[in-house]
């Protein structure tokens, strides 16, 4: 009589299940609500009447200066971000609380961006006129998107390596364009006023 | 163990851009903001024009140092144009980029030649007179501020305006033409801004969508 090794007798442990394969869910759900985050931003931009109302702080000349120190202010924690993105993945020497650092940075750029963006799609619109506009359209919309889809994926676990990065690096770039367009285009064609 | 942290990182997101909006859609005209540069209650007139509160022998009303008419001409930096057009003690502006970017103005001008006027969205403008013929002065439009000096103006050029009804759509046009015969305007049709066509600054006329529009001088 052979001895079947692999047949469950009473006290043997059985093997281990295989390892559930990664559900697609978890990449098709981030991807599917940063682009309808993205679409609805547009569309709203686009649809909405621009109310060119104006925002105004102490001590800032326009609405313009205002929205556009904010976003460098986000820009320059976007840095910060890139900094400790690069010290978590061991790329460069960092402090323990690296981590740390690169979440609450972002959570500062997300916050201080979002006022900058609700006053551009509301008084000003999604506008195509002029490829400096159109790319800000474009990207501010795509921004959020990709920014949502971030957020929901690091709530997986066993994601491959290199998908954090990838989206992580498309929100830097994405926002640095976005500054390129419109923070440094006030800069250029007001002056760096407050 | 599922991070909860991504998910409080987007309400809070969501949070911040729905109270900037409440702050939009409650505030209308006035400016939405926690510090206020310039106090809220610079649309209502603080006094009446001095000549007709006051008796006396003469009719005439007072005479501004800003000579009535017409100023039209170009923003500093180019981007946008701006006319002022002044009758008695009263001002009306327009600012104008040719795209999506206009706000009319109103207001007085103070007997020390001095403007300040106030639009829808928080637009404002302040100006002063130099000479006779030429005012100078900043606009804040939208997101911009626009520093300007400009001269008055010979027909044809001027300030031109346009409401109408075309094809159901509700039609808005404002005209700036330029002395140089340059036109910068901005045509709406139910709201949506786009660059306006040409008017003939002579009669008016104006073709929208088809049908034939008549654009008048704006006066105060």
């Amino acid at each position: 009589m052979t001895v079947d090794p692999n047949a469950a007798t009473q006290g043997f442990p059985s093997p281990e299940p295989p390892r559930p394969r990664p559900h697609p869910a978890r990449y098709l759900i981030p991807a599917l609500v940063a682009a309808a985050v993205a679409v609805a931003l547009g569309a709203y931009g686009k649809v909405h009447d621009p109310a060119g109302t104006a925002f105004n702080l102490a001590g800032f000349s326009s609405t313009g200066a205002v929205k556009s120190w904010l976003a460098t202010v986000a820009f320059l924690f976007a840095l910060v971000q890139l900094v400790s993105a690069l010290m978590v993945y061991g790329k460069l020497p960092g402090p323990r609380w690296s981590s740390t650092l690169h979440r609450w940075s972002g959570r500062v750029a997300f916050l201080v961006a979002v006022p900058v963006a609700v006053h551009c799609l509301y008084a000003l619109g999604f506008q195509s006129y002029e490829s400096r506009v159109l790319w800000h359209s474009l990207l501010g919309c795509f921004f959020f998107g990709v920014f949502s889809a971030k957020m929901l994926l690091l709530r997986s676990e066993r994601l491959p390596g290199w998908l954090l990065p990838i989206v992580g690096g498309l929100v830097f770039s994405a926002l640095t364009i976005i500054w390129l367009t419109s923070a440094l285009w006030f800069f250029r064609t007001f002056g760096v006023t407050t | 163990m599922k991070r909860s942290g991504p998910l409080f990182t987007l309400l809070a997101g969501l949070l911040v851009a729905l109270f900037m909006l409440s702050l939009n859609a409650t505030t209308g005209e006035k400016t939405a903001a926690s510090a206020v540069k310039e106090s809220p209650s610079t649309k209502a007139s603080p006094s009446p024009a001095p000549t007709k509160a006051t008796p006396s022998p003469s009719p005439t009303p007072s005479r501004t140092p800003v000579s009535e008419g017409v100023y039209t001409g170009r923003t500093d930096d180019d981007s946008s144009a701006v006319a002022i057009t002044v009758r008695d003690d009263k001002a009306i502006a327009y600012v104008c980029d040719g795209h999506n970017v206009e706000a009319w103005l109103k207001g007085d001008v103070k007997a020390d030649g001095s403007l300040r006027l106030t639009g829808k969205g928080g637009a404002g403008l302040e100006g002063t007179v130099k000479g006779t013929r030429q005012i100078s002065g900043k606009a804040n439009v939208g997101s911009g501020s626009y520093a300007f000096t400009i001269d008055k103006a010979k027909k044809p050029s001027g300030l031109y305006r346009a409401n109408s009804s075309v094809a159901g759509a509700k039609i808005e046009g404002g005209w700036i033409v330029l002395p140089d015969g340059l036109q910068v305007g901005i045509l709406r049709r139910d709201g949506k801004p786009s660059p306006a066509p040409e008017i003939n600054p002579e009669t008016g006329a104006v073709t929208v969508d088809g049908d034939k529009l008549t654009a008048r001088p704006v006066t105060p």
